[in-house]
């Protein structure tokens, strides 16, 4: 009867090992890290070459990866801190398929978004819309990305309203899209402007990602009208008492207020001497910063 | 006509031959790819998912199509001769032309009824897939998921398929099974690459290579001609012409590597 | 109209990459063959039977020399639809079942669906193949694919049947069946053209025999005009054997040899000049009972060894 169980007992037992060897070798640690990222094809030129009629297919993984290394080094998981392979990844991307709206669209996005959730770099985000309206001259979209590159990153906000003004007259453009030109013109940098900007896109937004966007940076603006009121209030009370409250709890027993106000994101804002600010754990911060016109 | 009626039972033949040596379990492998993919992309990208399974349907179904056209296309005649079946066969009413149209036409039968199965299998995940989404994403669509414009794209393909398959019975008449593989993929390989040929003088200095690349350029099956899956994914338009075109182009050359490989079974002696 | 012709029918191969030198697989091969005679085609391995046997289903072509088939050249359609063949070791599409191979055959002359399927029946049941014929032909042992050769040979009833070593792979019973079968064919007209390495099946079947050597014809003719296969001789084989009277028989000649088989028991050569049923009579009178009676003759190797040699001794004279 050992005979005929010898050989399934044995298979399971060696499974069992590899397993083993296996779970060990990796507690054991990586080997030491090589560059994390590497690109074998850096040439979009010979990437097209090489990818036959794979184009498309070639594209989207790609972006794939490009996405995956946004995410993940926006997450803290990879060594390298510096977003450097963002731009050669977008590059072949829209090389083998120019078409490909959203990488654009995306890409430019995460190229100008400034450290620590991005490269910082809004010059390579415009470049890389303008390969985009080459390719697509009627694509409303990509006017509209880069009037907000300009609006966000540059706080240059004529050049900002020109681009949603270019936008506003290309076929398929949304109605909102002119009003939104003559306000960013009026008052950019004002708080009105960047809420109806970012309220359009939360409503009109394609997918979550986006649209998770749009809704923390309304959180965003939220907080800082929040910390104004808050400012305001600290500095009544000073002015009425002589000095600034030392916690929440004195305004709270002077009457000010009624309770711990807490940012959208639920945590409480903090208060050192007379300066109201957020957690400094909150996931609102950077706040963005409020422009001067140039 | 008779020879219609015995091209036809060869052809039947040879797909019952490949439904029953299981080729057409990679249909099973396409669509497992397929709902997989569907799955994992959501997962990772930043929007376009449609996009995503669109290109990886059409590059699925091209490059699966392509590894039956090759790998049953170089033995559909060598496996006849080597192992001898071929010599009851002949004894039979039937002309070496008769012999390897039929064959072609069973391989081809086969890869109609392949695509086939995995273009329906293809349009049904993209039909659950647009369901699965909130209709303001679908809204922002400019091309609807299971838009039939992309069957232009898969009659090329098609068409490609059945020209690999001309390619590799041609080989098959007269060479070993590896050879024959290596000859076809890489003619596929370089027929991808004409834009580089009629170029060449260009990069090159001598106007006599320039001549001879650009008379390839001509010669060799231009297989890029074929591809305009980017086009349909994106819902572009491309001119009924070309489409004929390019279609009439495949099928003289196919005629083209019939009419060779009857020339060179006919003259064969069958050791 | 002879069923088949050939008139100098002449294969050379080419051998060898960089320096091609001819081979001789088939020189100069003149014979004809009657309608409904069953006609033998013997030789040893390399004499060149397969060579002409696929000269004449234009698997090969010819150097020169010309082949005709019922007054038709070999190859054209019309041929095609009048005979059959059985290929040597044959190989079918082992993953049809033995059914369908027949119906896919039947299928390539134009009959419709239910004469297809009569005709399979049929043959099937008349080689012996019975409830197998729902397997595999990847299933099926060397016998039963002989067997299944030959069906789809006869598949079109052809007036010229051509078979390539039909006994091969078969057992005794098989080989009888075979036998059996090629005689009725006879019966109904057919002709049969069969090449064979083994003698006793061209003796018992043929009318004529072509023996072919190295390439070249060396004899043809009724096998019983062909010399060497006479008999020249007998084997005696007896039990109870009189000591006695077997010296005086080989004193006088009567017994060239006698070879002790065990107690009592002896074969005895007896030459040509020796009736052998005398010398039975008298040995059974004397109390010894009959074993075995065979004819000695020449094998067929043995008449191919002596045939190749002065092959060879001509070719030096030339």
């Amino acid at each position: 009867m050992g005979r005929r169980f010898f050989t399934p007992v044995l298979l399971v037992m060696l499974m069992a090992s590899a397993i083993g060897l296996q779970a060990l070798r990796e507690r054991g640690g990586e080997l030491p890290a090589g560059p994390d990222s590497v690109l074998y094809v850096r040439s979009p030129a010979a990437l097209q070459r090489m990818a036959l009629s794979y184009k498309s297919i070639l594209a989207d993984v790609y972006w794939i990866r490009a996405v995956q290394l946004y995410g993940d080094t926006r997450l803290g998981r990879r060594a390298d801190r510096s977003f450097s392979l963002l731009h050669p990844l977008l590059e072949l991307t829209i090389t083998l398929d120019p078409y490909f709206g959203v990488a654009y669209q995306f890409g430019a996005l995460f190229l100008a978004e400034a450290p620590p959730g991005g490269p910082g770099r809004p010059d390579l985000a415009i470049k890389l819309l303008q390969r985009g309206i080459e390719a697509k001259p009627d694509d409303w979209r990509l006017y509209q990305a880069t009037g907000f590159v300009h609006y966000w990153s540059n706080q240059d906000y004529a050049a900002a309203a020109d681009w949603f003004g270019r936008a506003s007259r290309l076929p398929g453009a949304p109605t909102w899209m002119g009003p939104l030109a003559a306000v960013t013109l009026a008052e950019g940098g004002n708080r009105k402007a960047s809420r109806l900007l970012w309220r359009q896109i939360q409503e009109g937004a394609a997918d979550d990602w986006f649209r998770n966007e749009a809704d923390r940076r309304l959180k965003q603006l939220d907080a800082m009208d929040q910390i104004d009121l808050l400012q305001n209030v600290v500095a009544t009370f000073t002015a009425k008492q002589g000095h600034a409250p030392a916690a929440w709890a004195d305004l709270v027993r002077a009457g000010y207020l009624r309770g711990t106000i807490v940012d959208p994101t639920g945590a409480p804002y903090r208060l050192d001497g007379s300066t109201v600010s957020l957690d400094p754990k909150s996931r609102l911060l950077p706040l963005p910063k409020e422009g001067a016109r140039p | 006509m008779r020879s219609l009626r015995t091209i036809g039972t060869v052809a039947v033949s040879v797909f019952r031959e490949s439904v029953r040596d299981k080729v057409l379990y990679n249909l099973v492998a396409f669509a497992v790819l397929l709902m997989a993919a569907s799955y994992l992309i959501g997962q990772l990208t930043a929007g376009q998912d449609i996009k995503i399974i669109k290109d990886l349907g059409l590059a699925a179904i091209a490059t699966f199509g392509l590894m039956i056209a090759v790998f049953i296309g170089i033995g559909l005649v060598w496996k006849e001769v080597e192992r001898r079946s071929i010599y009851s066969l002949l004894s039979k009413p039937l002309s070496r032309a008769e012999f390897i149209l039929g064959k072609y036409c069973g391989l081809g039968l086969t890869l109609a009824v392949n695509v086939a199965v995995m273009v329906v299998a293809w349009y049904v995940v993209l039909a659950y897939m647009a369901t699965t989404v909130p209709p303001e994403v679908r809204a922002g669509w400019t091309t609807p998921a299971t838009d039939l414009g992309m069957l232009r794209a898969v009659g090329l393909i098609l068409v490609e398929l059945m020209l690999v398959t001309a390619i590799a019975l041609f080989f098959s008449t007269f060479s070993s099974p590896f050879l024959s593989a290596g000859f076809t993929l890489g003619l596929w390989v370089v027929g991808h690459f004409n834009a580089d040929l009629k170029n060449f003088e260009a990069v090159v200095d001598s106007r006599a290579a320039g001549w001879f690349a650009h008379g390839l350029y001509y010669v060799l099956p231009n297989f890029a001609a074929f591809d305009i899956k980017q086009q349909v994914v994106y819902a572009q338009a491309v001119p009924a012409g070309y489409l004929a075109t390019t279609a009439l182009y495949g099928g003289v050359y196919i005629a083209l590597l019939l009419t060779a490989s009857v020339a060179v079974f006919s003259r064969r002696d069958f050791k | 109209m002879d069923a088949i012709r050939t008139e100098a029918l002449t294969k050379h191969y080419s051998v060898g990459f960089w320096r091609p030198r001819p081979y001789l697989a088939l020189e100069g091969l003149t014979l004809s063959v009657g309608q409904g005679e069953v006609f033998g085609f013997l030789g040893p391995n390399g004499a060149g039977k397969t060579t002409t046997l696929k000269l004449l289903m234009q698997l090969i072509y010819p150097t020169s020399g010309t082949a005709q088939i019922l007054g038709a050249p070999v190859g054209s359609a019309d041929v095609k639809r009048k005979i059959g063949y059985l290929p040597e070791n044959p190989y079918f599409y082992d993953h049809l079942t033995a059914e369908e191979l027949l119906e896919y055959f039947a299928s390539l002359f134009g009959y419709g669906a239910a004469e297809r399927r009569q005709r399979a029946s049929r043959l099937l049941d008349e080689v012996g193949i019975g409830a197998e014929r729902r397997l595999q032909l990847r299933k099926f042992s060397k016998g039963m694919l002989q067997r299944v050769g030959i069906a789809q040979a006869l598949i079109n009833d052809p007036e010229v049947v051509f078979f390539d070593e039909p006994m091969s792979g078969l057992d005794p019973l098989g080989r009888r069946e075979i036998r059996q079968l090629i005689l009725r064919l006879r019966d109904r007209g057919c002709t049969v053209f069969f090449s064979s390495h083994v003698l006793s099946d061209a003796e018992a079947l043929c009318s004529r025999v072509a023996i072919v050597a190295r390439g070249r014809l060396v004899a043809s003719g009724p096998l019983s005009e062909i010399l060497a296969f006479q008999v020249h001789g007998w084997e005696l084989v007896m039990s109870h054997v009189p000591v006695a009277v077997l010296e005086c028989a080989l004193k006088d000649g009567r017994v060239a040899k006698a070879l002790p088989l065990g107690p009592d028991r002896y074969a005895l050569d007896l030459p040509l000049g020796t009736p052998p049923e005398r010398l039975l009579a008298d040995l059974r009178s004397a109390g010894a009972e009959l074993v075995s009676l065979n004819p000695l003759r020449e094998t067929l190797e043995d008449y191919f060894v002596r045939q190749v040699a002065g092959a060879r001794s001509d070719r030096g004279l030339e």
